[in-house]
């Protein structure tokens, strides 16, 4: 039978009624009774009335930089279009412009960290004593007690951040893992060159990705949105490898569904059969990877790890090799993206042997046009030198040195990162944590000082466009990094603008290059063939994969402040404050749950719950698909104490490229 | 019921929605462009589904559920969804099943075939919501509230709703005023020379959503409403027999939303 799932919706026509959970038989007028009527004759809250008029501005929220049309009512923004309407940041901006609980002014800690408890602090007197702290950090040898995370988003404040610590003496400064820091560390690793991959999307004809949800917030939403568009539109054919019926799995034009965290090892196999077409690669050390290929990757063995048949795996070889511009993408998830450096490699090595690399339609790298390096004294040079590396986030709580002072940028790591609760401990012990947000996130609870950064809209764009009214004290994260930046004897000579506005200006173009001459490390790679299999084969003690995915526009957590976000939510996403999880019917049968019933998740490192259960087939067997982005434990009334966060429990192994944890795929039980 | 005269109109307009299922991504944007034209209530719980006020819903449907249906044999697909703008089976009297029922008239079908409502004549009474097919009406069991300086993002040309009051999805009709406005201060009378675009239809990122003239042969939805891929949201009965079937052909609701896939289990699910 076929029904409609969610709600009975579309009930028989003419008014045969149904209990639904609204209730819509009976008539809402004696339950309400006299307050009702009282309410009803009285006059509603009218809004302001003004002249109306459109601003142009560009969103700054990323590096598309869309053209936005602001309708002002008088000095009130009541919507936000988008030259190409593809944007959910753009969307959720006046939620953010209008947020109620908006930090307003500068504000600074009272009592523990962890607290919540804040009180306002004058710009000046902030910027003063943070200025001193890193005057002295630095005058006792100590720059390398400096860190600074970056969010994935931050761009040029991010970059002035780098430069500070660099003239204080420390290389600590580090963006959030995601799809920017797994990209730059691949073509580190493959091509020895600082910059990400760039896909040619626009102009691809076959698309292959390998667990990246393209329509789902990956890369830069609002240029893939509009890519999406173009790939109906001329016909291209987009194929989804993933282990659940994702958004991306169903709207593709073909889903390869694969068991729980063999993306990779599907790609080797893809790369079998291409050699065995007779396809080369001109990249060094590929007779290594073929070794390794022809070892440890095998149809065989590869249709054991991923569930295909060897003839699926054939064909998708054979259509990849006969499509017109083909290209294989990797980075695992929609907003929040987790992978290995060895996934990226393999992924490439395929790209390699269809000829994509550097080719219309294929995959180039795009190098960021920075601010240049800064003069760097004797002392601060000798201490770069001389403190511990660490190749990424993860890698840096994990194991790098306690910092005294840290700089959270426009993230949020401690929600974010499966090292979450470690850095949040680091951070207690921190002398002083300064953090630039629009919002108080979890992370901003253990920061001593919190400078209220600016909504997409308010931000100062370049070429005299003009953006909405700044109504509070906030200011561009930039623009208060130069501020403390300047007031730093030594550092002041390195940041000789102005103002944001100067940095746009002065900051390079971003640049698209060929892919230039791949080299395989093959070592990661026969670390990666030798721990795989381990990895993936069922274990005892936790015998399902947990494998997670983001309810649209929540991603990884960052639209759960927003109400309108939350309207959007279904009713096996949150019910109640109750997350759900998804699993197909079989394997809650065999583990003893229900729709419904009420379990906790738990793997080695611990456990989460209680989450509700919701079957459906859509989910591949031994699998629990949980979302992400619930289980704040700050952000706004409305995002806090609504569901569990599942990095809590999540694989913590740190790729030693990357340094960022690889989360995708953890092994966990019900209990 | 004794037959109404039809009304004198010189309205050219018949203003329709083709939806393409194959290209929405289930983004929810569409959703939240409308929410932001038509101030919906902004609760601090609107994750609270028994609380919500929303037009525009996104529903997630799939074929799990079949008895045939075996991982990854699967599918999923999203079907947005506000009020059909139902026009009723007698195209000279148009009466959608929700407007026949209403005692106050505080919802009517205007002569561009848009099904209004009016918050502020409603009594609250919720007929037209136990008659509407597609549950496309809400009640506002709850006052609706705009926490602190949300307010500063009200539209001042959508009223505040009152509590006890049905709202629905208007087609935005106020842009097309606001449109037309505009061009009567350009010197233009010709009402017909008018058209506009809804909010969730100018937030669609993907294209996915069209709207305009279903009277005119050559609009982009006129085309897609008779495309091969077309179908309308109605109830589906399993065993139709001959009785259901007249039934459901005199209550058929005629909606002016229309919907595209190319998968025949979603057009099975959906479809008359
Ligand atoms: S969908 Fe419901 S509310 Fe809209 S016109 Fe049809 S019956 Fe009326
Ligand atoms: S037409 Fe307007 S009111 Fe109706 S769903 Fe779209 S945005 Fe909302
Ligand atoms: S905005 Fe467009 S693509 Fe997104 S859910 Fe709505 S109709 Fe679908």
């Amino acid at each position: 039978m076929n029904k409609l799932e969610r709600k009975d919706v579309i009930k028989l026509a003419g008014g045969a009624v149904l209990g639904t959970a609204v209730g819509t038989v009976f008539s809402g007028a004696p339950f309400l009774g006299l307050q009702w009527l009282v309410e009803w004759t009285q006059d509603q809250y009218v809004p302001g009335s003004g002249d109306e008029k459109f601003i142009a501005s560009i969103c700054q929220s990323c590096s598309n930089k869309c053209n936005l049309s602001i309708r002002m009512i008088g000095n009130r923004a009541v919507k936000v279009e988008t030259s190409n309407s593809a944007c959910p940041v753009g969307a959720n901006a006046l939620q953010l412009l209008y947020h109620p609980e908006r930090i307003r002014q500068p504000l600074k800690k009272v009592g523990g960290k962890g607290n919540s408890k804040f009180k306002p602090v004058s710009w000046d007197e902030a910027i003063k004593d943070i200025s001193a702290k890193a005057e002295k950090l630095k005058s006792e040898n100590k720059g390398a007690a400096i860190a600074a995370i970056n969010g994935q988003n931050a761009g040029l404040s991010g970059q002035l951040l780098a430069r500070l610590l660099k003239t204080l003496g420390s290389a600590s400064c580090f963006v959030e893992p995601g799809l920017a820091t797994l990209s730059a560390a691949a073509v580190k690793a493959t091509q020895d060159i600082d910059g990400s991959l760039h896909y040619d999307f626009e102009n691809s004809d076959y698309i292959l990705s390998f667990g990246a949800r393209l329509v789902e917030g990956w890369g830069e939403p609002s240029r893939m949105n509009k890519v999406f568009a173009g790939w109906k539109a001329r016909k291209a054919k987009y194929v989804q490898v993933d282990t659940i019926c994702t958004r991306s799995a169903s709207i593709a034009d073909q889903w390869v569904p694969v068991k729980a965290g063999s993306e990779a090892a599907l790609a080797l196999g893809i790369a079998y059969y291409l050699m065995k077409m007779g396809r080369g690669s001109n990249a060094a050390n590929f007779g290594e990877l073929a070794k390794i290929i022809n070892a440890d990757f095998t149809p065989e063995k590869v249709s054991q790890l991923t569930g295909l048949k060897p003839e699926a795996i054939e064909q998708i070889a054979k259509d990849l090799a006969g499509a017109g511009n083909a290209v294989a993408v990797a980075g695992r998830g929609g907003w929040g993206v987790s992978s290995s450096t060895a996934e990226f490699v393999a992924v490439q090595a395929v790209n390699s042997l269809i000829g994509s690399l550097g080719r219309r339609g294929g995959v180039q790298v795009a190098v960021n046009g920075g601010l240049g390096e800064p003069a760097v004294d004797a002392a601060a040079a000798e201490s770069i030198k001389k403190a511990k590396k660490q190749s990424g986030l993860d890698d840096y709580i994990k194991n790098g040195v306690q910092p005294e002072l840290l700089f959270v940028n426009e993230a949020d790591p401690v929600f974010k990162s499966v090292y979450g609760a470690p850095l949040a401990e680091k951070m207690e012990k921190t002398a002083m944590v300064v953090a630039f947000l629009p919002l108080i996130n979890d992370t901003a609870q253990y920061a001593d000082y919190i400078f209220p950064t600016l909504s997409w809209l308010e931000i100062p764009a370049a070429k005299g466009k003009d953006a909405a009214a700044v109504k509070t004290e906030s200011k561009h994260a930039a623009d208060a990094i130069l501020q403390i930046a300047k007031k730093i004897k030594g550092s002041d000579t390195a940041f000789a603008w102005n103002s944001f506005k100067d940095i746009i200006a002065a900051a390079g173009k971003t640049e698209i290059r060929g892919a230039g001459n791949l080299t395989i490390p093959a070592d990661v790679m026969k670390a990666f063939a030798a721990e795989l299999p381990k990895k993936l084969a069922p274990a005892k003690d936790f015998p399902l994969a947990m494998i997670p995915f983001e309810a649209a526009l929540l991603g990884d957590g960052d639209g759960l402040a927003f109400p309108y976000v939350l309207k959007g939510l279904d009713d096996t996403t949150l019910t109640g404050r109750k997350m759900w999880v998804l699993m197909n019917p079989e394997t809650a049968k065999k583990h003893g749950a229900s729709e419904g019933s009420r379990v906790d998740l738990e793997s080695k490192r611990g456990e989460v719950g209680s989450v509700k259960v919701h079957l459906t087939k859509t989910i591949a067997p031994d699998v629990v698909a949980v979302p992400l982005g619930f289980g704040h434990k700050a952000y706004t009334s409305y995002a806090k104490g609504k569901g569990v966060n599942p990095k809590l429990i999540m694989s913590n192994d740190i790729d030693s490229v990357s340094g960022a944890a690889d989360w995708w795929y953890t092994s966990v039980k019900l209990s | 019921m004794a037959q109404e005269k039809k009304k004198e109109t010189n309205m050219k307009r018949r203003w329709g929605m083709a939806i393409d299922l194959d290209k929405c991504t289930g983004c929810g944007q569409c959703q939240v462009a409308c929410s932001q034209e038509n101030n919906m209530p902004l609760f601090e719980d609107d994750s609270e589904i028994l609380k919500r006020v929303v037009f525009l819903d996104v529903m997630k449907v799939t074929n799990d559920r079949d008895k045939d249906a075996q991982y990854p044999n699967v599918k999923t697909a999203f079907i947005p969804k506000m009020c059909q703008q139902c026009g009723g089976n007698d195209p000279d009297h148009p009466k959608p099943p929700c407007v026949s029922v209403c005692p106050v008239v505080a919802t009517d079908v205007g002569d561009d075939g848009v099904v209004s409502q009016v918050w502020s004549r409603c009594i609250g009474c919720r007929y037209c919501q136990a008659s509407c097919p597609y549950e496309a009406r809400q009640f506002n069991w709850w006052k609706p509230e705009h926490e602190g300086s949300f307010k500063e993002s009200l539209n001042p040309e959508v009223s505040v709703a009152s509590r006890g009051t049905i709202v629905k999805c208007t087609f935005c009709s106020h842009i097309w005023k606001r449109e037309r406005d505009k061009m009567l201060a350009k010197g233009v009378k010709d009402i017909n020379a008018v058209l506009y675009t809804p909010s969730c239809v100018a937030g669609c990122p993907t294209g996915a959503m069209v709207f305009g003239d279903l009277n005119d042969p050559a609009s982009e939805v006129s085309k897609l409403s008779k495309d091969k891929r077309a179908f309308r949201l109605v109830h589906t009965v399993d065993n139709w027999d001959e009785a259901k079937k007249a039934h459901l052909k005199k209550n058929y609701p005629n909606p002016k939303v229309y919907y595209l896939s190319s998968q025949e289990w979603l057009r099975k699910m959906a479809a008359f």
